[in-house]
């Protein structure tokens, strides 16, 4: 009887045991005969696999895009939306069961150069395209001489600061350099009532581009030609400045575990003086219109004129055979300047081709950020190893606030040279 | 027990004329029956096996190939298999320079939140066997955490432990009981406390009926037995109660062991802000190895994988293996 039963109980367990270890067996699933498109015969239907910007606008884009894109070219776009959160795990989930999608929008895009995988714009860009995106995207989408990262967006950070709060503390003009900066934080955190000066995001959803918009305005650089100079002095200055910050206490409480979401979070529930924020925060603060902000360029340590941080995603085109005349119509279509500006314009974010730039000009809010989206800089995302550097930053980046600026900054260039 | 009561008598046996003959084709007679009802033929079981083996195989034994086979990969960051690997995912895990950390955490987290739960759920079991008026009530209410999406609770603690507008924190501070808020997710002396809590929470209200089941089954006239014996009732919840809850303790401690072990969504949610592995635990940290780690490996995660399922089956066998220890001794 209670052998039995225990039979019972072990079988159940090891059943368990099993089942849970299978479940971690579906994102690590090896290569399978799944591959779609026959050889050599022309693809009619493509699959996309789209980042979710935002729950309102991008399905409803890329549904009524999928739409024109089979009344205007014959072929048929299938269409899947992922969530930021999961689009990683999918993608590589995808690849490792060798059913990639045709057309995948995603952050990063050198690894899969790398790896050969995707089509340059020789075979799927038209060139009349090609010519019409920004230079310095085309330049940051370029690997080992072949343009892959197609831009689908883009982002440039500004400055953000509390009108009201600086009012408060007797601050007339937004900072134009890091002492003016520290000075005013200094002055919002003195106001009490749980202000704070300056939110500063360290943890490891966004830390790599909080730290690029920082370095950048110190003069400072990921990666100088082919040589890595993370942890070059002015980089160590830059970071032994954040430090100084959080233990003046003029930061809100425990940056280096403080994510982005969080930080705009503290800004728009009017707490802090100034953040480092992109157009998407302004929409989100004009919707809500409790915080009287304004948005002024960056600060540099020095004075000097500032830099901007720009971002851009990617839309890469996946070599499978037969598919490359639907991908290029999609491309084609895409950046229709009707097509990618709505899109944009929808989700708040930047222009990315030169036509786009001259659209939106009309839009005094967004005049900040054009005038140094042409000369923003990025981050090496045009070399693979970066895309396995980015995540050492995330993790690792906000130990040199509670530890030493130097040894982190060391431990990541050790990182970056060892190829990631 | 039903059986004397409710068998109809065998014409066979009642109405035979000689014992002797009437007996025989009697026996014959059960045997064949007992081979009609008994006995198929193999094919015709494996008919019958046929849904619940292709489950097997196809949702537990197939993917559990394919993560070994993906474990002794090579991949690279975009997922893309670039050949064999042999053992080097294997001991690339064992090298990792957290595991340690890993590892302790995972024990920590195991045995606090199992243990925990276990003691209160004795206890709210014990209370929730009474009857009293709004009982039903009360009941329907324990299962409330557990119904509710594991994600959806953690994220509902994120708010609750905030920092600046956490509600906890704004009980405290208002009640004087702290001058400062707490950081609970951010300070590490407080993040796996934090994480314990949850975790207890959501494993209370399955642990709570199990026992309230095993209450249930113990028999009254053992109670009053003992009671008019003179036992004082804390004699009789040690000596009686304890001892007959037994199957249930074992199949609560072994079920919450899995499940607590391999939570995903509590360590997750609540230490997403955390750099590093400090409070990871296995599970976890099989998934930042996949896809937020800077080694980026499904080949390594899928050997953290194959571990994790190793490491899980010997505790429990180990766990097994001490309760029918205790069984033999105690005869």
């Amino acid at each position: 009887m209670t052998s039995t039963k225990k039979s019972v109980v072990v079988a159940g367990v090891a059943i368990a045991g099993l089942a849970l270890g299978a479940c971690g067996g579906g994102t690590g699933a090896g290569t399978s005969a799944g591959a779609s498109g026959g050889s050599g015969q022309e693809v009619k239907t493509i699959k996309l696999v789209a980042a979710e910007y935002s729950k309102d606008h991008t399905k409803a884009f890329w549904d009524a895009f999928a739409k024109t894109y089979n009344q205007k070219t014959g072929y048929t776009l299938d269409v899947q939306v992922v969530s930021w959160d999961n689009i990683d795990q999918q993608s590589s989930t995808m690849i490792q069961n060798n059913q990639a999608p045709d057309i995948l929008n995603l952050n990063a895009y050198a690894s899969y150069a790398k790896d050969g995988l995707l089509y340059d714009s020789d075979t799927v860009l038209p060139a009349a395209v090609k010519s019409d995106i920004l230079d310095t995207f085309v330049k940051y989408g370029t690997y080992q001489g072949k343009f892959y990262g197609f831009p689908d967006l883009s982002s440039a950070r500004a400055f953000f600061y509390n009108k009201t709060l600086f009012k408060q503390a007797g601050i007339n003009e937004p900072p134009k350099t890091w002492a003016e900066l520290e000075d005013d934080a200094k002055k919002i955190t003195a106001l009490g009532n749980g202000n704070v000066g300056y939110a500063l995001p360290l943890g490891p959803e966004e830390s790599q581009g909080e730290f690029s918009m920082w370095l950048f305005n110190n003069g400072g650089t990921w990666k100088d030609g082919t040589k890595w100079t993370i942890n070059s002095d002015k980089n160590v200055e830059t970071l032994t400045f954040l430090k100084k910050l959080a233990d003046e206490k003029v930061t809100q409480n425990n940056p280096a575990r403080t994510n982005r979401a969080d930080a705009f979070d503290l800004f728009k529930s009017g707490k802090a003086g100034m953040v480092i924020g992109f157009s998407p925060l302004a929409g989100a603060l004009d919707a809500d219109k409790k915080v009287d902000y304004g948005v002024a360029p960056f600060p540099s340590n020095d004075g000097s004129p500032s830099k901007t941080f720009g971002v851009t995603d990617y839309l890469m085109a996946f070599k499978k055979p037969g598919n490359e005349k639907a991908v290029k119509a999609f491309y084609d279509l895409y950046y229709q300047p009707d097509q990618v500006n709505t899109f944009i314009k929808a989700e708040g974010f930047l222009p990315v081709t030169k036509s786009g730039v001259q659209q939106f000009q009309s839009d005094p809010k967004l005049k900040v950020y054009l005038d140094t989206l042409p000369n923003a800089q990025l981050t090496p995302t045009d070399d693979p190893t970066w895309d396995k550097v980015k995540l050492a930053v995330q993790q690792n980046l906000g130990g040199g606030i509670n530890g030493s600026p130097k040894a982190t900054l060391d431990g990541l260039q050790k990182t970056a040279e060892n190829g990631g | 027990m039903t059986e004397s009561t409710t068998v109809t008598p065998d014409p066979a046996t009642t109405a035979g004329s000689g014992r002797g003959r009437s007996r025989m084709p009697s026996r014959a007679g059960r045997r064949r029956r007992a081979g009609r009802i008994g006995q198929v033929h193999p094919l015709v079981a494996l008919l019958w096996l046929a849904p619940a083996l292709a489950l097997i195989l196809g949702v537990v034994l197939y993917p559990a190939i394919k993560l070994f086979d993906a474990s002794r990969g090579e991949y690279s960051i975009t997922g893309l298999r670039k050949g064999d690997a042999g053992w080097t995912n294997y001991t690339k895990v064992l090298e990792h320079p957290d595991l340690g950390t890993v590892l302790r955490n995972t024990v920590v987290w195991v045995v606090a939140v199992v243990a925990i739960t276990i003691v209160l759920s004795l206890a709210l079991a014990q209370f929730l066997s009474k009857s009293f008026p709004g009982r039903r009530f009360v009941r329907w209410a324990v299962i409330i955490p557990w119904a509710a999406s594991l994600v959806i609770t953690s994220q509902l603690f994120v708010l609750l432990y905030d920092y600046n507008y956490g509600i906890i924190n704004h009980v405290l501070l208002s009640l004087h009981l702290i001058g400062q808020p707490i950081d609970f997710l951010g300070d590490d002396s407080w993040t796996m406390f934090s994480m314990v809590v949850v975790g207890v929470f959501v494993s209370l209200p399955f642990t709570i009926f199990v026992f309230i089941a095993g209450l249930g089954a113990i028999p009254e006239d053992v109670m009053e037995a003992a009671t008019v014996d003179g036992a004082s009732p804390w004699q009789r919840y040690r000596n009686i109660t304890l001892p007959l809850m037994r199957p249930a303790l074992m199949i609560a401690t072994v079920l919450n062991v899995i499940y607590v072990f391999n939570s995903f969504p509590i360590v997750y949610t609540l230490n997403d802000r955390n750099p590093g592995y400090l409070h990871d635990t296995t599970i976890t940290f099989m998934y930042k190895l996949a896809f937020k780690s800077q080694e980026k490996d499904v080949g390594m995660s899928a050997a953290a994988g194959i571990f994790n399922v190793v490491l899980i089956l010997v505790v429990v066998g180990i766990y097994l293996k001490i309760i029918n220890w205790r069984e033999e001794t105690s005869r």
